[in-house]
């Protein structure tokens, strides 16, 4: 682990650069986030998180648990290990098997992409506002699925999944092809321009609902983001891109430290800066992009878990990385069920649960964080 | 390195170490006669077209009260009301935006980030839900705004209000005010629906100038209070300990400069909802053209801010041919090439060995 001393000589450097580049305000907030929240970690070897990270599980099981049991209709536990055991035949069993297995499932893959894409994005882009939301993915999504609506009458959420990856994958390699400069990433303007076409496409989104009652009827729903009536033919052909991106979310981890230190810093490491940075912008797109393709733009979550995981654990990238593919999971699924349970019989969409949720988790943790 | 370093002072020089102070301010000049010039032409623009066509000459002295009293009626309740309220907001969200990145040393700092938008989105979605009139939503927007400031301080107002919280609580706050839209979106009837979303995006349609009067009269007081406060922006960008050494309490300077910032993001809503772009994109526009922020430099942010808005409401008025689009959608689709442009600009192979 980084050592507090070791980084305040190269942030300085880092800052100097950014300087010179005229943006002189802009470099602090990175160094500051970073810092603190390495201090507590810097002392602790990674196998004293260990106790967290079986926390993190056990919690995580839990969850999957009661997405199982609990819903419209009740299932004792007995039932949910019986029907998982052997596929039994009552009405029970057919709802744990038929319907929340694969919900639960789909919630897991979701919420793991979500959270190791928001540590990533933060991660490359150097900056704690950022989020697989800031590369544009969301609204590329949520621009093409209300494109696809309102021109080709598509009508079913299993349906838009194609129109959704493509929207996704397409907007954040164009926010990224805007922050090259001459041959290289730089992470002030792959978060500035990944913010302002956000701002764009959601604002052509909102043109398009408005002009078109139907296509505002129809779209509202998955823009809210939701796991209902997901089944696992629509996790399978993204099963794929969500293990590639896993992949390399993971080889870059230790990269990712480096490049906390500042660019130059991480040069002099002999670490290849430009090729981490489309590594991991790729890793972003592949996780938050099958994400969004299966339940519809999920805010929230890409943006808090790397938050919270850090509060925990530190900025130390390979503890981060895996803590946010527990930690993302977790939030995700507990917000469905609590959905599933607030409004019965019928539910809340889980992309407005999680903010609910996560709001003032990240309020209150925020309080604690800069003490 | 060292020739990266000369060749990017020649170009944007800095206020320090500049080594041309001369061509610097010739060029802030020429921004600002530039920009003021179209603002005027905007103006005359504003005020001339629309139901009842004029000469330019007829309408300007409509605007202040001469000539056929059918004209200044047409001018002076149906243009102006809308035009003072686009100018108004414009200035007072690029201000907003431009001292919330000074203030948390992020480029991605707006009203948005910090949950006014969220919060005057919620007022007005409030309000419509329970079916109030249609003039009462400013001020409900507004109330929205106030409320997410209210939130804002109370989790973070804690042993000097660090950044990196601040950031983090108004992210929790947006987020949270943004589901609560979102859920009532989801939840209500179509037609609700639509209003909603129109009211999210921002629009500028029927303005009153009893409504431009009271919130633009607080936008020019706080906006004035931004300018006063500048200098403190300044020496809090020292960093928290030079700026306690020179004399200034940095959380008691920070916390009136954010509520300064937040005032007039939610002042701003009231006049024309959550408009989005604005206060993100014109600060980043006017720093890539006119180099480090002076005072200078924010009142050429407010003038630039309040010809994107204005600029954009005549086209949404004018040129569309679909009736009702949110203003929001034109301040976007109209300032992003803006700002991408110049961002590509920047894009010299001479910085190779920064990577």
């Amino acid at each position: 682990m980084i050592s507090r001393s070791a980084i305040a000589p190269h942030s300085r450097a880092s800052e100097a650069r950014l300087t010179k580049l005229g943006m002189p305000n802009l470099v602090l907030p990175i160094v500051t986030t970073h810092e603190t929240a390495a201090s507590p970690s810097s002392a602790t070897p990674a196998w004293k998180r260990l106790p967290l990270f079986l926390a993190g599980g056990i919690a995580l099981a839990l969850c999957a648990a009661f997405s199982l049991a609990l819903g419209t209709r009740q299932v004792p536990l007995a039932t949910v290990v019986e029907a998982l055991a052997d596929g039994g035949t009552g009405r029970d069993a057919i709802v744990v098997t038929g319907l929340r297995l694969p919900r639960t499932l789909v919630g897991l893959a979701v919420g793991a992409a979500l959270g190791v894409a928001g540590a990533v994005a933060q991660g490359i882009t150097r900056n704690p506002l950022a989020s697989p939301t800031t590369l544009g993915i969301n609204a590329g999504a949520g621009f093409a699925v209300v494109t696809a609506i309102y021109a080709l009458h598509v009508t079913k959420p299993a349906d838009y999944l194609w129109f959704a990856f493509a929207g996704a994958a397409g907007a954040a390699l164009f926010a990224q092809s805007i922050a090259r400069r001459a041959g290289h990433l730089d992470p002030v303007r792959l978060a500035l321009g990944g913010t302002v076409l956000t701002a764009v496409l959601a604002s052509w989104t909102s043109a398009v609902m408005l002009a078109s009652k139907r296509t505002l009827d129809e779209a509202r729903f998955w823009l809210a983001g939701s796991l209902s009536g997901r089944t696992l033919d629509v996790l399978y052909p993204v099963l794929p891109t969500l293990l590639v991106g896993l992949a390399l979310a993971l080889a870059i981890t230790p990269a990712l430290n480096a490049l906390s230190l500042g660019d130059d810093s991480a040069q002099a490491l002999g670490v290849p800066v430009s090729r981490i940075r489309i590594a991991g912008g790729l890793a972003v797109v592949l996780l938050a992009g099958s994400a969004v393709a299966v339940a519809g733009p999920v805010a929230f979550v890409g943006l808090a878990a790397p938050h919270l995981v850090r509060l925990a654990v530190g900025s130390d990238h390979r503890l981060l990385v895996p803590g946010c593919f527990i930690a993302g999971p977790l939030l995700l699924l507990a917000a469905d069920v609590l959905g599933r349970l607030v409004a019965r019989p019928s539910e809340l969409e889980v992309g407005i649960v999680t903010a609910f949720l996560g709001a003032p988790l990240l309020a209150v943790l925020a309080r604690k964080a800069a003490r | 390195m060292t020739d990266t370093t000369t060749t990017r002072r020649v170009r944007m020089p800095r206020t320090g170490a500049s080594p041309a102070p001369d061509h610097r301010r010739h060029r802030l000049l020429l921004l600002g006669t530039g920009v003021l010039a179209a603002l005027f032409t905007l103006v005359t623009v504003s005020v001339t077209s629309g139901q009842v066509p004029m000469a330019a000459s007829v309408a300007l002295r409509a605007l202040v009260g001469l000539g056929d009293p059918g004209d200044v009626l047409v001018v002076q309740e149906f243009r102006a009301p809308r035009m003072v309220a686009a100018l108004i907001a414009g200035a007072g969200l690029a201000t907003a935006g431009s001292v919330l990145q000074r203030l948390f040393r992020n480029p991605l700092a707006s009203p948005d980030v910090m949950g006014v938008t969220g919060g005057a989105s919620f007022g007005a979605v409030i309000l419509l839900a329970a079916g109030a009139s249609q003039s009462l939503i400013p001020a409900a927007a507004l109330g929205g705004g106030l409320l997410a400031a209210a939130l804002l301080g109370v989790f973070a107002w804690n042993s000097g209000l660090a950044v990196i919280r601040l950031v983090l609580v108004g992210l929790a706050v947006q987020a949270g005010l943004a589901a609560a839209v979102n859920l009532m979106v989801v939840r209500f009837p179509a037609e609700l629906a639509t209003s909603a979303m129109q009211w999210t995006t921002g629009s500028l349609y029927g303005r009153t100038w009893p409504e431009v009067w009271s919130a633009g009269g607080a936008v020019v007081l706080a906006t004035a209070c931004a300018f006063v406060l500048h200098r403190r922006l300044a020496v809090l960008d020292l960093g928290d300990d030079s700026a306690g050494t020179l004399g200034l309490n940095p959380s008691r300077a920070r916390l009136q400069l954010l509520m300064t910032a937040v005032a007039l993001a939610s002042l701003a809503a009231a006049l024309t909802g959550p408009v989005a772009f604005v206060a993100l994109a014109v600060p980043h526009v006017v720093r890539f053209a006119a180099g480090p922020p002076t005072p200078a430099t924010l009142g050429l942010t407010a003038a630039t801010g309040a010809m994107l808005l204005l600029g954009s409401d005549l086209v949404v008025q004018h040129l569309l041919p679909v009736n009702g689009l949110p203003v929001g959608v034109i301040t976007a689709t109209v300032g992003a090439p803006w700002l991408l442009v110049l961002m590509l600009r920047q894009n010299s192979p001479v910085n190779r060995s920064n990577g």
